[in-house]
């Protein structure tokens, strides 16, 4: 068992995974609306970047940007569905969180309808080269991979820091109520938040299919990650989310090494119900200044 | 209030003086009494369409057995909900069937178990295996829905249960070569460990985040299965368990007698749901809804206890069904921990409304029929059945059958608005207040008496008034008549009565507050020198006081 591989590939999927969580973690906090739709845009917004490489050209940037604009187009149709109509509405975490299940089943139906059930490959946008960083043979799709999602991630929190559109999305974060009255409209900051958490997985899309394919129903799988992630960082918290996705990542790395690979879920289900038994919000999430609806 | 046209009153008891010229004096015209009342009665308001008010049907109360009741044997339920009363009008003794829903299920059953009858027999394979499938599959949705519904626990793993326990007793029954009858209650015992496992957390997690905690769990079960070897990662599930139906049926009756059994499964499961949703604990986490919850703490409701009951009781059933599950089909399938599973059966439970059991049943009538009997749409009919989740979710609050409350809501809102918009009302008794009068009379007589103020106001004109002005006694026109015989016989806002100063120099306007002790009050500062004045200046008030009201 070669550790420094499996380490670099646990340290990947943690930046891809990552990147998923903190997209479920920003709609959930900022809009109250838990995005079960995510795998929905994750296979979207592949089979966008596919459709890119094929019609337009098989240049890396093109894949990403592609993939990274269908993800921000899928994200404002589960804005438009989901969120805008219901959000004033009663029982709206509920009802939203259904109406995301509804539009993940529509969405994924008819991507199996239109594309069928095969699987698509993107092209490799990071050449096939290797690099030795300490002695430790990295690929070049999983460099490329976690370096642009660690720089990606980082400019946008660089955004979400700096900019007054990243100023209005933090103050929904912290009270939606009190934002809306100091003149921060709900609905439009809800485009920017879905739009930018589309965005983020239509990233984690593009840089998954470098390992996997794109396929109808492969974006259940991350999702599930996510949410884990998600789920153990905080909902809420984007550094809860990077210490979730570590966390998740050496889990996934120390299992599939000392006990093998199909003990991975089963270890990282007790994990999480471990970290949420004793701190119920996750391990950045705070429980009094927990969103309320 | 002038007439255009001058129309002259002759006085009719001048005939008696057929020597001297009849008096003459301008008068209005003649309007009748039955153009005020058309107007009035003419229905004005703009209506919108908005249905009929609740009506019941009044049975005929019986007499003899007043209080006769019949009353389910070992409880003390009745089989329908009656309410007695006397019709007020009548005093005639009434019945009221408050909560018909006993009724529409006894008709659903007779339906559903004389169904197969009218199955064409071209589709009979297709239907009957779909009717089979959604006495199941309605089951597990009833065990779900008091999870989600009654006890409030936003759980996405039953089916994980449910397909644990099918597993599980496939794999006992194909090692251990058990009976058919044992598996659902082995199942019932996995389902109960499970219940154990999963439920354990549900008492620290809140809502979404033990939501998402389950579908993780589901996934697992997922990839466990599909992954190890001993639960048939190779064929794609792990088949071979013993079924119930007797080996010598041909292929019509073993449909018709699984179809049964799965019916059975479902009033089973009906009855699960009946015994804990109406009973205690149903009642207690009633008490206890969401976001009231420390409220019902503090006030010493042990909701936790009776969720974390209501959990472990649904799972043991949901393992029962899922050992029912093996025995039906001979074996478990992956598919029953898939995403979509999780999906379609959220779907059946959104459709129905989700927190009753008949929403419960009719969701997965409708989702069943989509998924197993309309197959040629292909992937277009997950795409129909989620279209209809969506729509549910977006436009309705409880599914389909909140759709009557709901709508009851939105009238209630039309009517309060239309309510607020109409500020006027002169008199007359608004709706809401003529209910609520135990006198109707009262509602007729307010009403006739503003239609009398609305004629009246009519007739007030200049040349009225001038005919007053010269003979305040005496032989009056039509239209003075009939004022001056209103403001004799009506109730009036101010008793006034003319006050002698000085007999034939002095009078005064006064009015009377009606208190024994209190002195008249003077209305005007004015004196009148003769007593005729006197009365057309009362005239006057009262006019003002009629076109006031």
């Amino acid at each position: 068992m070669n550790w420094s591989f499996v380490l670099s590939n646990a340290i990947t999927l943690a930046c891809i995974y990552g990147t998923l969580a903190i997209g479920i973690s920003l709609t959930w906090s900022s809009l109250g609306l838990v995005n079960m739709a995510f795998g929905f845009i994750f296979a979207f917004s592949g089979y966008g970047a596919w459709l890119a490489s094929v019609n337009i050209a098989p240049q890396p940037a093109v894949v990403m940007v592609a993939g990274i604009l269908t993800g921000a187009l899928g994200g404002l149709i589960v804005c438009l569905l989901a969120f805008i109509p219901i959000h004033d509405k009663p029982n709206f975490p509920l009802r939203a969180l259904i109406a995301t299940l509804a539009i993940s089943l529509i969405g994924n139906q008819a991507l199996l309808w239109y594309f069928g059930p095969r699987a698509k490959s993107l092209p490799r946008l990071f050449g096939s080269w290797n690099a030795d960083i300490f002695g430790v043979v990295v690929t070049s799709d999983k460099l490329g991979a976690s370096l642009s999602a660690v720089v990606l991630l980082t400019l946008i929190l660089l955004w979400m820091r700096s900019s007054r559109r990243g100023l209005e999305i933090r103050a929904m974060m912290m009270n939606p109520h009190a934002a809306s009255i100091v003149g921060i409209g709900v609905r439009r900051t809800g485009f920017y938040v879905m739009a930018l958490t589309g965005s983020l997985a239509g990233l984690a899309s593009v840089l998954l299919a470098q390992t996997y394919y794109v396929a109808p129903f492969s974006g259940i799988t991350p999702m599930v990650k996510g949410l884990s992630i998600a789920l153990v960082g905080g909902l809420g918290s984007v550094p809860g989310a990077v210490i979730g996705a570590v966390i998740i990542g050496l889990n996934e790395a120390l299992t599939s090494t000392l006990l093998g690979g199909q003990y991975v879920l089963i270890t990282q289900f007790l994990l999480i119900i471990l970290v949420l038994l004793v701190r119920p919000r996750g391990i950045a999430g705070l429980l009094d200044k927990a969103r309320e609806a | 209030m002038t007439e255009a046209v001058e129309q002259v009153w002759i006085d009719p008891t001048d005939c008696h003086y057929p020597e001297y010229p009849a008096r003459e004096a301008p008068t209005n015209a003649h309007l009748s009494h039955q153009v005020t009342w058309n107007e009035t009665r003419a229905f004005k308001p703009r209506m919108h369409p908005v249905g009929r008010l609740r009506y019941y049907y009044k049975w005929p109360g019986h007499g003899g057995r007043l209080w006769w009741r019949k009353r389910y044997w070992p409880t003390r339920r009745r089989f329908l909900q009656i309410r007695g009363e006397y019709n007020p009008k009548t005093m005639r003794r009434e019945k009221t069937i408050v909560d018909k829903r006993p009724i529409w299920w006894t008709l659903a059953f007779i339906a559903l178990v004389l169904a197969p009858a009218i199955v064409p027999a071209a589709g009979w394979n297709t239907v009957m295996s779909a009717a089979a499938v959604f006495g199941i599959y309605s089951a597990i949705n009833l065990c779900w829905m008091l999870i989600i519904g009654t006890a409030g626990i936003f759980s996405l793993a039953s089916y994980a249960v449910v397909g644990a326990a099918a597993y599980g007793t496939t794999y006992l029954a194909i090692q251990f070569g058990l009976p058919f009858w044992l598996l659902p209650l082995l199942g019932a015992l996995i389902g109960f460990a499970f219940g154990l496992i999963i439920g354990l957390p549900a008492m620290r997690l809140d809502g979404f985040y033990y939501a998402l905690l389950t579908l993780g769990v589901v996934e697992l079960c997922r990839v466990y299965v599909v992954q190890s070897r001993e639960f048939g990662s190779a064929t794609g599930g792990l088949y071979g368990a013993p079924s119930y139906l007797p080996a010598s049926l041909g292929q019509m009756p073993r449909l018709l007698f699984s179809y049964y059994a799965a019916l059975a499964l479902m009033v089973f499961a009906l009855f699960v749901y009946r015994f804990i949703d109406g009973k205690r604990l149903g009642r207690v986490l009633r008490m206890a809804p969401e976001k009231r919850e420390a409220f019902a703490q503090a006030c010493g409701v042990d909701f936790i206890r009776a969720r974390i009951m209501v959990f472990l009781i649904s799972s043991t059933a949901l393992g029962f069904i899922g050992g029912f599950y093996a025995t039906h089909f001979g074996g478990a399938s992956p598919n029953l921990f898939s995403f979509d599973t999780v999906l379609l059966s959220l779907a059946m439970l959104v459709i129905g409304g989700i927190g009753r059991s008949e929403g419960a049943v009719a969701g997965t009538a409708i989702v069943v029929f989509i998924d197993r009997v309309l197959i040629d749409l292909g992937p277009l009919r997950y795409m129909l059945i989620g279209a209809i989740m969506l729509g549910v979710v977006l436009f309705l609050r409880e599914g389909l059958f909140g759709i009557k409350r709901q709508f009851r809501t939105w009238r209630d809102k039309k009517k309060s608005e239309r309510r607020a918009t109409r500020a006027e009302k002169g008199g007359e008794m608004l709706p809401e207040e003529a209910t609520e009068t135990e006198d109707k009379d009262q509602i007729f007589f307010r009403r006739f008496d503003k239609m009398q103020r609305d004629f009246l106001k009519r007739l007030v004109t200049d040349t009225v008034i001038e005919e007053h002005r010269t003979r305040p006694l005496g032989q009056h026109s039509e239209a003075l008549e009939r004022l001056l015989i209103y403001f004799r016989r009506q109730g009036q806002v101010d008793k006034y009565a003319i006050m002698v100063l000085e007999e034939f120099k002095a009078y005064r306007i006064v009015a009377l507050s009606g208190h024994r002790g209190t002195a008249p009050r003077v209305v005007e500062d004015r004196n009148y020198a003769t007593p005729d004045e006197a009365y057309h200046a009362l005239f006057l008030r009262r006019v003002q006081d009629l076109l006031e009201s």
